[in-house]
């Protein structure tokens, strides 16, 4: 297993939504992927944005300049 | 005074080797102290200790410096090597064969299918079982090659020792066998090989 990091994660409600902070973080160059949701978290669709601890403010402005409310912003050992 | 094992730089299971040796000697009680270098010698060296329910902790003292601290009350339990296999990275691999053949997971939507295929094997590198291999056929040959977005997990899956094939004439058929980025390529050959001599093949 690699080690693990803190990470953020970002839920969302819909995967519509996921799709659309996606493409509006690869397009601004926000660091971090799209992942399955970990089991911990019971909220959204079942995805979520996975990026560094350090980059949350970058995620969240991202995710809500793509027009997507996140399901809920996380902090974890991914 | 703990008695301490340096097996940093020793793949598995040279450290469980020679903590068990090390133990072999304890008569009286005593610490043992094992630096590693690797999560899996840890975990490894634990699993030891519970083997003989002994008391152990493990802290990190550096980047390339883990400690195994083993409390020993007496004569340490000895088991015989056989009954105390280590489990090295290779045996983490089931005899599981993953058969990828297209880029997307499931049908219906294409884009939906994308990100479902990416989260997949993704989960699949996080899995305390990795596979044995992951095959690659058809148009699952554009996901080891560049520009795919689940490049990192199947390197990180490599690293750990899973076998990445991906299928030659497919690459070819493509015209990406230049882009190839991770694992080797294969022929229907062994393609078959592998899935029939595998216990379990999964395909998502």
């Amino acid at each position: 297993m690699r080690e693990k990091t803190l990470r953020t994660v970002a839920a969302f409600h819909t995967t519509t939504d996921a799709m659309a902070a996606e493409a509006r973080c690869l397009r601004c160059g926000v660091p971090g992927r799209l992942i399955p949701l970990p089991p911990v978290i019971s909220a959204g669709c079942g995805l979520c944005w996975s990026a560094p601890r350090e980059e949350r403010d970058r995620v969240v402005a991202a995710i809500e300049a793509a027009g997507v409310t996140p399901a809920g912003i996380y902090e974890m050992l991914l | 005074m703990a008695l301490v094992v340096d097996a940093r730089g020793e793949q598995c299971p040279i450290p469980v080797v020679k903590a068990t040796k090390a133990l072999a000697g304890i008569t009286a009680p005593e610490v043992l102290e094992v630096h590693v270098d690797n999560e899996t010698a840890v975990q490894n060296l634990l699993r030891m200790a519970a083997g003989r329910k002994l008391q152990a902790k493990s802290e990190k003292l550096g980047e390339r410096d883990l400690l195994v601290t083993v409390h020993v009350d007496g004569a340490a339990q000895v088991p015989a090597a056989a009954e105390e296999p280590a489990a090295c990275p290779g045996d983490l691999r089931g005899d599981t064969v993953v058969a990828v053949g297209t880029s997307h997971m499931g049908s219906g939507s294409d884009e939906l299918g994308a990100i479902l295929m990416k989260g997949f094997l993704y989960a699949l590198s996080q899995q305390e079982e990795l596979p044995r291999t992951v095959l690659f056929y058809n148009g699952g040959a554009r996901l080891t090659t560049e520009g795919s977005a689940s490049l990192e997990d199947l390197k990180t899956m490599e690293t750990q020792g899973v076998e990445i094939l991906t299928c030659g004439t497919c690459l070819d058929f493509y015209g990406i066998k230049d882009k190839l980025q991770v694992g080797g390529v294969t022929n229907m050959y062994a393609i078959v090989e592998k899935l029939t001599r595998a216990r379990k093949v999964i395909r998502p």
